[in-house]
């Protein structure tokens, strides 16, 4: 049995919110293990806690609750500056790389800044270890002596690779890669990530919307909801049978780039509510056209449903979570459906 | 956030009266500003290269007269020749507008750092002490700090820095602030830097960058300041050259028909104010992110 | 005659830098396209391509240094390019409408949504206040807002984004638009909530018969909501046509590479062409400025390829548009 690498138990964060008084419960009870060489994608639209999971597990926040157990080490609580040597272990590339980094350094500069950080080589070894990175992330080593302004998303994004990599991380985290760059790009960012799990056996938290790209690029998947684990197992499993309400719905307004496919819509009603006020009970009841009054009692813990994959709702146990069958909602066209029902979010 | 468009073209065809006519076009005003506080500059260095008189080479047969071949900017009360007064006077422009907005930016500057990077307490104290700052009247404050700690340069100078200070402590912080917003910061973070690292290396050259323009504003009011303070007689006297006090001087004149004791330091006043105002808007129009040619 | 007729339209980027030299980017090279009542019409393309351009160009809403500096734009017949800001305001808002990106940033923050529903209309006629609050109740009625009422006192930023999306989809429409055009209408929604926008945009251009422009990079969109795809590159339209042709078989190289390069397809024939740096407008090559990303390229690419005709109304800017699919997948890393 390989321990992993990650170990993530009963995560809280909650956040004070804008009025006295108020929190915003970002992640609530999120537990999950990411295993040496995998890749765990957390998939979830607003509100669902993906990003704040992954900046728990950097420590950028502090955990509200929970603990954190990254190889042998606690870091739940830890100091930043205890964290700050274990850094080179766990990496982050952003969402958007022309705020991530600093517009004033060269590129090559800014891969070097990790190797200066985390190493003691002398300057000359320094820019042939960035040369050797460059090489790696498949960016052209002119680029270098550019600045970030002066080049593209796509190569932008491979200096962010190159960044993570640079310290030889057992442990990345991807918030959202991929999702501002063109889609002509995407593909090559991922096979470059591909490449790199291959080579290093680096592990992946790959937090995305895009349901396609996190089917096709991680082993396990974790589908979260209002800051919790609503579905979890192997993504291929999940994606074949998705168990869970909301992943049935979410995953049935995915649009496939393919006319021809036929789709069968589960649109739900109305929006993801603010994280400020949490339904009692399941955090999905309020907006699942299979709740029943005992959704509302208590938080549902997850069922099994076949080899390590689990959805937390009360109906897998006797077989009715099949969202098809739920009444309000049929194929697509639901407009007219939706003047009379809708449920928007209040104000 | 969406991709910039296409690469630009790395920059070709650089010329230095190119280059000129590229920042006069798209700001006239800074290029004004610029000749303006230049020639100041030229004439403050080089003072007593072209001035044709000592500042307080007294002439005493010669008082009140009015401009000449002789004495271009004419006379004044003792018989100093105005205009290599002026002309000196130009240096306490320049002695007092460039230390004081150093203090400005030693003082203000890093406060705003590191209130924009810790939040919480630390911003708050910060927040608070320069409100209570901002609150006091300058020249009340400056007049009282001068009066008590007796008139020199060197007070009027250290009072205006600390009293202007609070101005570059918001800016630098609202830009921390947004930069935070940005994930600038955790980037920052997570790569591993030491907190002075984050301040110094990253944070501080971005956010300096919108303070540009205030730094020239400012040194035209600190310039205001020390000639308002001249002329109600505190701070610098006679025979000092500064264009505050000769304007005191001259006020008295005016009256009796001898106009060009107050006009001249006066102009001069005028104009290096107006320069570095000027260069401020400039700098404003040239460093606005709205100037960038290509859209989507 | 088709509602839009856009001709030849070239758009340019002039300026100068800081060394006082004259830089010009050509955003738009010759845009040509109809829509017509009851159409739905796609754009997509990269990021610099011109989707966007495009329809601030028809609108008349470009700034300087862009200006359009040859081409036309007819709709309904009548040219639009060349009209002062008047008699533009006389078309854009009632006939003509667009819907935006970011509806957060695009309210007017200032005021509640019914005062501005209510300003856009008596901007454009005369029409009573209680009309025209009558009129915007029921169009929020109309895009789906619950309880219409009391969210026309509402103001912008008490809004969710999808709620926020809808209040500008009932901007555009409540002074019965024919033609619309809708900027990257759901992105950055929730997709949940983007499958609720699209089926409402498409249910009213059914309904009303208009015409609709969807500009957008996801391609899922295009596939299941739009009847043809206007596929843009460097700021030329490189191959158009019926939804399911262009998608079952593409002609244009780029337009290859792009359907291939969707997570399914990959998943399913691997990683093969993938995209290049991004055309640099300042300084396009001359001929097809796709050679230099294209695994087809030859020598007869450094002439302008002609449009052709490839049957069905799919058209296709290539030397080889005719030719059966082949090139080897070659990959260049951008």
């Amino acid at each position: 049995m390989v321990e992993p690498i990650l170990r993530v138990r009963n995560l809280v964060k909650h956040f004070p919110g804008s009025q006295p008084g108020e929190t915003i419960h970002a992640v609530n009870d999120v537990s999950f293990d990411l295993l040496p060489g995998e890749t765990v994608g957390l998939v979830g639209e607003s509100g669902s806690g993906k990003s704040t999971i992954g900046r728990c597990v950097l420590r950028l926040y502090r955990p509200t609750d929970g603990s954190i157990q990254f190889g042998e080490r606690d870091i739940t609580t830890i100091s930043e500056r205890q964290m700050r040597p274990l850094r080179k272990d766990i990496q982050i590339v952003f969402q958007d790389p022309y705020s991530a980094l600093n517009p004033r350094m060269k590129v090559g500069n800014l891969i070097g800044e990790l190797v200066k950080l985390h190493s003691d080589l002398g300057a000359a070894e320094r820019r042939e270890t960035v040369a050797a990175l460059a090489a790696r992330v498949h960016l052209n080593a002119d680029l270098l002596t550019r600045f970030p302004n002066e080049l593209s998303g796509g190569q932008l994004q491979r200096v962010c690779i190159a960044r993570a990599l640079a310290t030889g991380p057992k442990v990345i985290v991807l918030d959202e890669p991929t999702s501002s760059l063109d889609l002509s790009v995407r593909a090559g960012i991922l096979e470059l990530l591909g490449e790199l799990q291959r080579d290093t056996g680096v592990s992946m938290l790959f937090i995305s919307h895009d349901l396609e790209t996190v089917e096709l690029v991680s082993h396990r998947i974790l589908v979260l909801y209002l800051g919790s684990v609503v579905e979890d197992g192997p993504s291929k499993a999940v994606f074949a049978k998705p168990s869970h309400p909301y992943s049935q719905a979410l995953l049935s307004a995915d649009l496939p780039p393919d006319p021809d496919v036929v789709l069968d819509r589960k649109i739900l009603q109305g929006e993801v509510p603010g994280p400020v006020h949490l339904p009692p009970g399941c955090p999905f009841e309020p907006r699942c056209p299979l709740a029943r009054p005992d959704c509302r009692q208590a938080k549902p813990s997850p069922a099994a449903i076949g080899d390590k994959h689990h959805a937390a709702c009360v109906r897998v146990a006797d077989g009715t979570n099949d969202i098809s069958n739920a009444e309000p909602l049929g194929d697509g066209n639901t407009h007219k459906k939706l003047q009379d029902q809708l449920i928007g979010r209040t104000s | 956030m969406t991709e910039v468009a296409s690469t630009p073209a790395p920059e070709r065809g650089f010329t230095w009266s190119g280059r000129a006519l590229g920042i006069t076009r798209r700001s006239p005003t800074f290029a004004i500003g610029l000749i303006i506080v230049g020639i100041f500059a030229f004439v403050a260095i080089f003072a007593d290269v072209i001035s044709p008189f000592g500042p307080i080479e007294t002439f005493p047969h010669q008082v009140l007269l009015p401009p000449s071949a002789a004495f271009w900017f004419g006379s004044d009360g003792n018989g100093m020749d105005m205009f290599s007064r002026v002309m000196h006077g130009a240096r306490f422009g320049f002695g007092i507008a460039v230390p004081s907005a150093i203090i400005m930016l030693v003082i203000g500057v890093p406060l705003g750092l590191v209130a924009g990077y810790k939040g919480g307490m630390v911003d708050e104290i910060v927040l608070r002490s320069m409100d209570v700052l901002r609150s006091f009247p300058s020249i009340v404050l400056a007049l009282a700090v001068v009066a008590a700690t007796g008139q020199s340069l060197v007070n009027v100078v250290l009072v205006i820095g600390f009293l202007d200070a609070p101005i570059f402590t918001r800016l630098v912080r609202s830009e921390v602030l947004a930069l935070r917003s940005s994930g600038f910061v955790d980037s920052a973070v997570a790569s591993g830097n030491p907190t002075w690292r984050i301040l110094f290396v990253h944070l501080l050259p971005n956010a300096i960058r919108g303070s540009t323009a205030m730094i020239a504003v400012r040194m035209a009011w600190a310039v205001r300041i020390s000639a308002t303070l001249a002329f109600i007689g505190v701070g610098i006297q006679a025979p000092t050259p500064e264009w505050g006090a000769m304007i005191r001087q001259g006020a008295e004149f005016i009256i009796s028909g001898e106009w060009w004791v107050a006009l001249f330091p006066g102009v001069a006043l005028v104009g290096i104010v107006l320069g570095f105002n000027l260069l401020g808007d400039g700098l404003q129009d040239l460093l606005d992110p709205r100037r960038k040619a290509t859209g989507k | 005659m088709s509602l839009l007729e856009v001709s030849n339209l070239h758009t340019h980027f002039i300026s100068h830098d800081l060394n006082n030299n004259l830089r010009v980017a050509k955003g738009l090279n010759g845009v040509t396209f109809d829509v017509d009542r009851g159409e739905v019409v796609g754009i997509v393309g990269e990021t610099g391509a011109g989707k966007s351009l495009t329809a601030m160009s028809i609108m008349g809403l470009l700034q300087s240094p862009a200006r359009i500096v040859e081409g036309s734009v007819r709709f309904d017949g009548s040219e639009l390019v060349g009209l002062s800001t008047d008699e533009l305001n006389r078309i854009r808002g009632t006939e003509l409408t667009m819907i935006v990106q970011s509806p957060l940033t695009s309210l007017d923050p200032l005021s509640r949504v019914g005062k501005q529903l209510v300003r856009a209309q008596r901007e454009h006629r005369n029409i009573s206040q209680a009309e025209a609050w009558a009129n915007g109740v029921q169009t929020m009625t109309t895009v789906g807002i619950p309880e219409p009422e009391r969210r026309m006192r509402a103001w912008p930023h008490e809004l969710s984004g999808g709620m926020a999306q809808r209040v500008l989809i009932a901007l555009a429409l409540i002074n019965g638009p024919r033609l619309i055009i809708a900027d990257e209408p759901t992105t950055g929604l929730d997709v949940t909530v983007q499958a609720q926008i699209l089926d409402l945009l498409r249910d009213l251009v059914r309904d009303r018969e208009m015409g609709a422009m969807i500009i957008t990079h996801d391609l899922g969109v295009v596939a299941h909501y739009c009847t043809r795809i206007c596929v843009m590159f460097a700021g030329s339209i490189i191959e158009t046509g019926p939804v399911r042709q262009v998608f079952n078989d593409p002609r244009h190289p780029y337009t290859q590479a792009l359907i291939s390069s969707t997570p399914k397809r990959i998943a399913e024939k691997g990683y093969g062409q993938i995209g290049g740096p991004p055309p640099n407008l300042y300084a396009l090559p001359a001929g097809c400025h796709y050679r230099d990303r294209c695994s087809r390229a030859a020598d007869i690419c450094h002439q302008s390829p002609p449009v052709q005709d490839v049957g069905g109304s799919q058209q296709a800017r290539c030397h080889f548009a005719t030719d059966t699919k082949t090139a080897a997948a070659t990959v260049h890393h951008g």
